[in-house]
């Protein structure tokens, strides 16, 4: 049963195993995509940048190819220097731009602006292209260009953002600045879409608390300025938030927010790359995802999950082959062969643990009924002070040495109690009719061919009291000792049919064997085993046996029986062996029926 | 040849002359320092522009102009200077036009009055962000004018919200001794009471550095600012 109960042990810890990693296994999975997830995020704002970056470098390249212009050049060279006509001057530059750019749109250009050496708008193209005259000299890319460098910025005006480049335009002679170019690119849905398309990520611009864009749903990303906003210390240091947490209806949403350039990055302008974080991945979760791909014999281990689901089982059936049914099975065997006579007992060291007890428990039972006089609980571990009051015990004890029986000490008296349960039936009818209660009938005859003389026969072939049937009730019913213990069931003829053994079917087909009683015989054969018990009794105690002969001490056996008949008036007197402070002793117990 | 006679001078006059040289050395402190030295501005700050964007390159055939812009509104301001007084308060008006402002910086004394007039064609909506209070965000349409008072020392940074490089910066000193840095950062400050005082460096619209410095001493200063973002910035304004 030990590696049984270990195998069940190990089997549900192992359960247990496999149902904490199915529960806890999704949870850092999750963690991984989510982390996967705002990695892609990022390398998506990297790419972004780097996209903004080389735009802005295209288009500055773009700004400065119209600054070297000479038609615009010229014309920006009279503007400064306030010859010519100024109308003229508008007009020419708008039709040199509309020239050289006829399509804006195609282009994504908002507006394109020429400006003279003070700041002032000679011409527009794009947006509020019949304005012109004013002042803008100091916005910064204007001022840079006018101070001779090629620059960008973002600017965030009438609650939209525009990418700008500004490039100075050069005389003729390229000896000094004659005015400025700037081209505002779009940066709206138009951008939004092209970055998705490149990207692969949803994107949102922001500007002052607003998504000005977005290529998801309108106001779905509404709380994703607040969000950003949390987190302008990442942004001062890092250029950019961390993964952002944002929920959208059932769905979440991980979203990277990167900071413009330039003014607009004063104004809050900022550009959302936004991924769908992964589901929530629990276990019934999972297992809801499962396809049937995912089941075919590619793809699951089908067979290493058979074999070892198989191999568990087969272990475990082994296990309880070994230690249940084999010593189950073994020990049924022997108690039917007991049963049926051909063994005295069960060689109980043959098993382990409980099935070892159960076979001493038998042995014990076996022992009982063949050896003792009464019911166990009558004799059993008890002397006659227990059985017949204090006055009326009998132990009979014979020191180590003096005598024959080793100093042999007069047995003391027997006063039984004049209990009506004691009292000797009248006559020893057959069957007897079952005593009142108390003690147990004597010992039935042996079941054991002779001449195995180890134990006591009643003189009569008497049925076993209740109690003694009691006691046989608490075995398993093929160790029931029915067979003997109710010899009343049994005719008469049965028991001596001219001394000869007589053999009795049962119903269940156990074969019960009922032997010849003769009571001299049995006492003698009872006398000779207590004495081969004393001997070893002493022996095994280290006593000397020199001068203990078997003669003088049946002899005196039959003196001290008669004596405790005759002094008690019990029918007959049985003795056993034990050990008494480490000496053999005898003890006598009256048989009062 | 006559020899002329020395005037003599009269007992009155001589003890008249050192009463007030006396009532001059108990009255006033010492006048004798100078506060001079340099302003480091790290390499992000030298720039004339406030923002900048991706890319600034230079044309390649005409030299670039450095001069002007944002660098050029550094101050070093001393305050709490033994025995100094405020300048007296004052109206200073300040042209918004070319989406610019003429002058960029003001420095006066508490109780001036910032005048802003708008002679450009764009509305302004100017503000103090970082003090609202003091001037909160309003419109400004072309042609009109605004009046802020600015009562408390200090350093303000009035910006529009829809073109952030417009910038004034308004200082508010307790003390006469102020100075502008030049082009290489070098600034001096004469006139200065022997004792204590607060260096500060005022840089595009915010205070960029501090220090305690000893009005007395002879020794050239070297103020260096730190860079925006970096690890002392972030520790200034953590302090702040």
């Amino acid at each position: 049963m030990f590696l049984s109960k270990i195998w069940f042990i190990l089997i549900a810890v192992g359960c247990a195993v496999a149902v904490t990693f199915a529960m806890v296994a999704p949870r850092p999975a999750v963690q991984k995509l989510s982390g996967l997830e705002g990695q892609r995020l990022d390398r998506a704002q990297y790419a972004a940048e780097q996209m903004f970056k080389v735009d802005a470098h295209k288009w500055i390249d773009r700004v400065g190819k119209l600054g070297r212009d000479a038609i615009l050049s010229e014309s920006l060279d009279a503007a400064s220097k306030g010859s010519g006509e100024y109308n003229v001057i508008h007009r020419t530059i708008q039709e040199r731009f509309r020239s050289l750019i006829p399509d804006l749109a195609t282009g994504g250009i908002d507006e394109i602006v020429a400006l003279d050496t003070k700041g002032r708008v000679i011409a527009r193209v794009g947006n509020n292209e019949k304005e012109y005259g004013d002042y803008i000299g100091g916005i910064e890319v204007v001022a840079d260009a006018l101070r001779g460098y090629l620059s960008d910025d973002v600017w965030g005006i009438g609650g939209r953002l525009q990418r700008v480049a500004g490039a100075p335009v050069l005389s003729k002679g390229k000896d000094r600045i004659v005015g400025a170019i700037y081209v505002a690119a779009e940066t709206g849905s138009g951008l939004v879409e092209r970055l998705k398309k490149n990207l692969d990520v949803d994107v949102a611009l922001l500007l002052r608390g607003k998504v000005i864009a977005s290529s998801r749903p309108e106001g779905e990303l509404d709380a994703l300025p607040e969000l950003v906003a949390q987190h302008s210390g990442d942004i001062a240091e890092l250029k950019r938030t961390p993964a952002i947490e944002l929920t959208v209806g059932k769905q979440s949403l991980l979203a990277v927010a990167a900071p413009f350039p330039g003014q607009a990055g004063e104004q809050q302008a900022y550009y959302a790359l936004i991924g769908v974080k992964p589901a929530k991945l629990d276990l019934p979760a999972l297992i809801a995802n499962v396809s049937s791909n995912d089941l075919k014999w590619g793809n699951f281990p089908w067979i290493p999950l058979a074999v070892g689901t198989f191999a568990l089982i087969g272990i475990g059936l082994a296990l309880q082959r070994i230690e249940v049914e084999a010593p189950l099975g073994k020990l049924r065997r022997e108690l039917q062969k007991l049963a049926a006579g051909d063994i005295q007992k069960i060689d109980d060291h043959k098993y382990g643990g409980k099935y070892g007890g159960l076979a001493r428990d038998v042995n014990a039972a076996v022992e009982r009924f063949t050896h003792a006089p009464g019911a166990r609980s009558e004799m059993a571990g008890k002397d006659l002070n227990a059985i017949l009051g204090p006055s009326g015990g009998s132990t009979f004890d014979l020191p180590a040495a003096g005598s024959a029986f080793s100093g042999s000490t007069p047995a003391p008296a027997f006063a039984p109690p004049a209990a009506p349960a004691f009292a000797p039936p009248a006559a020893p009818a057959f069957p007897p009719p079952p005593p009142p209660g108390g003690f147990a009938p004597p010992p039935l005859p042996s079941f054991n061919p002779p001449p195995a003389p180890s134990f006591s026969a009643p003189p009569l072939p008497q049925p076993f009291s209740a109690g003694a049937a009691t006691a046989g009730a608490s075995l398993p019913p093929s160790i029931k000792p029915a067979p003997w213990a109710q010899p009343q069931q049994l005719p008469a003829d049965a028991i001596d049919e001219g001394g000869a053994t007589a053999d009795r079917q049962m119903p269940d087909g156990e074969a019960t064997r009922v032997v010849p009683y003769d009571q001299q015989e049995e006492e003698d054969a009872h006398f000779r085993h207590v004495f081969d018990d004393f001997v070893d009794t002493k022996r095994q105690c280290g006593e000397p046996t020199a001068g203990l002969t078997q003669a003088k001490f049946l002899q005196k056996l039959r003196d001290n029986k008669a004596a405790l008949m005759s002094k008690h008036g019990c029918k007959t007197v049985r003795f056993s062996v034990y050990v008494k402070d480490g000496k053999a002793a005898l003890r006598a117990t009256p048989i009062r029926e | 040849m006559t020899q002329r006679t020395p005037p003599r001078v009269s007992l009155p006059a001589v003890s008249a002359a050192l009463a007030a040289s006396l009532a001059l050395a108990l009255g006033t402190p010492a006048l004798a320092g100078t506060v001079k030295g340099s302003v480091k501005l790290p390499e992000t700050a030298r720039s004339t522009r406030l923002y900048q964007g991706y890319w600034r390159l230079e044309n390649g055939n005409v030299p670039v102009s450095n001069t002007g812009g944002a660098k050029a509104e550094t101050v070093v301001v001393l305050d709490k200077v033994n025995g100094a007084h405020p300048p007296p308060a004052r109206t200073v008006t300040v042209e918004m036009g070319g989406l610019d402002a003429h002058p960029r910086m003001v420095i006066s004394g508490p109780g001036s009055v910032l005048e802003i007039k708008n002679t450009g064609k764009v509305r302004l909506d100017l503000s103090t962000p970082d003090t609202a209070s003091v001037m909160p965000l309003e419109q400004l349409p072309p042609g009109a004018t605004r009046r802020v008072k600015f009562d408390a020392v200090g350093g303000y940074a009035v910006h529009d919200a829809e073109y952030p490089h417009i910038l004034i910066s308004v200082i508010i000193v307790d003390s006469p001794f102020f100075a502008t840095v030049d082009e290489k950062g070098g600034f001096s400050i004469p006139g200065l009471p022997d004792g204590k005082a607060r260096l500060r460096v005022w840089a595009r619209g915010k205070w960029a550095a501090e220090e305690e410095v000893d009005t007395g001493s002879k020794e050239d200063l070297v103020i260096k600012v730190a860079a925006p973002g970096s690890k002392d910035e972030k520790e200034k304004e953590a302090a702040e």
